[in-house]
């Protein structure tokens, strides 16, 4: 029973790295990411309670830091600066929706080949965790490099930043709770910045299109 | 007591942000690093003793780099005061935000546990990023927003390299916690496969922090845009950060006996970066960029010279000195040559010999240093490579070594010397007068003493430096035969 809610939340995960990809209402991907957060912010606990009936106060910790973060206030930060703008949605990416998910679907079964010839030496939680880590990642890097707008590669980072949260699944007991929640402050303060930082590209270009930041280069 | 070279910056960082006026905050940054270059000084006359559960602890390779920062951070707060004249960021801010990166660089040479050392890494490059926003401009904001993406996506890779590694060390029992003297202890217990994958993540996410090739590329657009004064921490004291990281996950799998695997990777990313560094610099006019590329190709350097190991592991140590002090010079230098010429632009600088011997003669005396002339240690550094992969028998990595760097010698000093010699532009301001000259003595005052430390500690290099460089290389080569450790004591380059 714990066992498949576990792997369901893992696939919806992965699935919902797509529909990031397939969407261009940014205000819609950064609602998408929210809700693969909130899915993974289960997990801790989840995975605790695979142990014994009462899971530690270490996973409580951390899923409390990241649902605070990122299903709440890393949204709200994002869509704030969204509403300050006129431009609602990416249009144009490098790499357009349909190409993009055709990729993240292949990045998705190269992480599964991938995890297979990466035995982990302990017993994991799931199979699923090593090859979802990886796809969320490598579909967070897709996201980053193919789109325009700095909110999306914004997003692209967090959720390479989620494909390692679900890495560090692995790691629950051996990791420090204060390592884990500096993790979760930096990540914070990263976003806090860049969201200050899209704010003033768009003051300063009109809108926060990427492209144009590319007046440094070798002559 | 080590902690206080945590604590000292990070209350300096408090006070500034709570003093009201200009001048007495620019006071607190002074005495803030100064205080943290006190301490930094006081902890090499005291022994630090073992202790097995703190989170930070004083050992050689890390009380090395921390002196390095403190000196570099010491030297640039008084340049600072000089340079600074219009507040353009708020300089609260910004003032707070540089003695934080001090804390946060002095917290990554200082820690045990791998995490941890990602934690304080990440806090520096995000207090670094609104540093290079210092002119507001959009050209700026270009440059930090590159900055900022690059090493967040760059630093989550090495996370994922960290956490590679707590992978592997859950095959021994008990597992083995992410203290880095423990994981060496017990490297044989580890599983080959997830370390290999955790070194080649941690590389690659932490090179791209440091500046190494291909992930090099916001280099130099922000050292381009950043103050000079900044990118002079950037590049001196910045890199040694992500450094130490590459540093701790090698001597974990060179002691699980991946010694070959790991300093083969680091020989071939450091090679690239001293080539990209080699195609970039030659015909460059931008100054300030040139340097940046110099500064990628000093990153190779130490690369390279770790991943050879004997003689090679103590020539990146030098190697690593005399780049922090030969950055903080050119980059004063950089600086001092934009207030009198209002130009990045090489073509734009001529003559600065004529027009403010003082300056030239620096500014010189930098290029030769940087370039690897002797009696600069830096010469002594790439000598001792050379030798590294001579003994070695390496020969590809000898001559392309040797060639990329004759390349970037010729780049730079073809650029380069023009600006020195010549006759300096007609239309220039004449020297000022009253408060511009103070100003002037209180940025070259800093420059002068990195130059004859750098001087110095390349023609003669005290007992002292070289058994705190000794005992850094030492660390890096655990079991790399008992033989080793003698044959790299025997061929080491002295002055």
């Amino acid at each position: 029973m714990l066992q498949s809610a576990i792997d369901s939340i893992l696939v919806l995960a992965v699935l919902l790295n797509l529909a990031m990809l397939a969407t261009s209402r940014m205000a819609a991907c950064i609602r998408t990411f929210a809700l693969q957060s909130l899915l993974l912010a289960l997990l801790p606990i989840a995975v605790g309670l695979r142990h014994e009936t009462i899971p530690g106060a270490h996973a409580f910790v951390i899923t409390a830091g990241a649902v605070g973060l990122k299903v709440f206030l890393i949204p709200w930060i994002l869509l704030r600066v969204l509403r300050t703008g006129e431009i609602h949605r990416e249009i144009e990416p490098f790499i357009g929706f349909t190409a993009s998910v055709m990729l993240g679907a292949v990045i998705i079964v190269a992480s599964f080949a991938f995890a297979k010839r990466m035995p982990l030496p302990t017993e994991a939680p799931t199979d699923l965790l090593v090859p979802v880590s990886i796809a969320t990642l490598f579909n967070g890097l897709l996201m980053l490099v193919s789109r325009l707008k700095a909110i999306t590669q914004v997003l692209g980072y967090l959720v390479v930043e989620n494909g390692i949260f679900v890495f560090g699944l692995l790691l629950l007991e051996q990791t420090p709770v204060l390592v884990e929640l500096g993790i979760l402050l930096d990540l914070f303060v990263g976003v806090f910045i860049m969201g200050i930082i899209v704010y003033h590209i768009r003051r300063e270009f009109d809108h926060m299109d990427t492209h144009l930041l590319d007046a440094l280069r070798e002559s | 007591m080590h902690v206080l070279l945590i604590v000292v910056p990070v209350v300096f960082a408090a006070v500034c942000l709570a003093l009201p006026g200009p001048r007495l905050r620019l006071a607190s940054l002074v005495a803030g690093s100064g205080a943290h270059f006190g301490v930094t000084i006081w902890s090499w006359s005291t022994t630090f003793p073992d202790e097995a559960d703190s989170v930070f602890a004083i050992e050689p390779l890390g009380h090395l780099f921390v002196s390095l920062v403190s000196v570099l951070f010491a030297a640039t707060s008084v340049y600072f005061v000089g340079y600074h004249r219009k507040a353009l960021l708020s300089q609260r801010i910004f003032l707070a935000c540089m003695l934080a990166l001090l804390a946060a660089l002095s917290a990554v040479c200082m820690s045990r546990h791998l995490g941890v050392l990602w934690v304080a890494m990440e806090a520096a490059s995000l207090a670094a990023t609104p540093l290079i926003y210092f002119r507001l401009s959009a050209r700026s904001l270009e440059a930090t927003w590159k900055f900022l993406l690059m090493s967040s996506v760059g630093i989550a890779l090495a996370l994922l390299g960290i956490f590679c590694i707590a992978v592997a060390a859950m095959k021994a029992e008990p597992a083995v916690s992410l203290v880095y003297s423990d994981l060496v202890s017990h490297a044989k217990e580890l599983d080959v496969l997830w370390l290999r994958a955790g070194f080649l993540l941690a590389l690659v996410g932490f090179g791209a922090k440091m500046g190494l090739s291909p992930l090099h590329s916001w280099k130099p657009d922000a050292y381009g845009e950043a103050p000079p004064p900044v990118a002079a921490l950037l590049s001196g004291a910045m890199t040694l950060g992500p450094f130490i990281g590459i540093l701790r996950v090698f001597q974990v799998c060179s002691a699980a006996g991946l010694a070959e695997f790991a300093g083969g990777w680091l020989v071939v990313f450091g090679l690239v970066s001293i080539g990209t560094a080699a195609v970039f610099v030659v015909g460059n006019n931008d100054y300030r960029r040139i340097f940046a590329y110099t500064s990628v190709e000093h990153m190779g350097v130490m690369v390279v010279g770790v991943g050879l190991g004997l003689g090679g592991s103590y020539a990146a140590m030098l190697h690593a000195m005399h780049n922090t002090l030969n950055k903080g010079v050119l980059f004063f230098m950089a600086g001092f040559f934009w207030r009198i010429y209002q130009s990045n632009r090489v073509s734009d600088v001529r003559g600065a010999l004529h027009h403010h011997p003082t300056a030239g003669i620096l500014f010189l005396g930098g290029l030769c240093a940087t370039c690897g002339l002797p009696p600069f240690g830096m010469f002594f550094s790439e000598l001792g490579i050379l030798f590294a992969a001579a003994q070695k028998a390496q020969w590809w990595v000898l001559g392309l070594f040797t060639l990329t760097l004759c390349i970037v010698f010729v780049g730079v000093m073809t650029a380069m010397l023009p600006m020195v010699f010549g006759p300096p532009p007609e239309n220039l301001k004449s020297a000022p007068k009253g408060e511009g000259r103070w100003r002037n003595v209180v940025m070259l005052a800093p420059a002068t003493l990195l130059l004859l430390a750098a001087l110095v500690l390349g023609a003669y290099q005290p007992a002292c430096v070289r058994d705190a460089l000794y005992a850094a290389a030492a660390t890096l080569e655990p079991l790399r035969t008992e033989s080793g450790a003698a044959v790299a004591r025997g061929m080491e380059v002295l002055p």
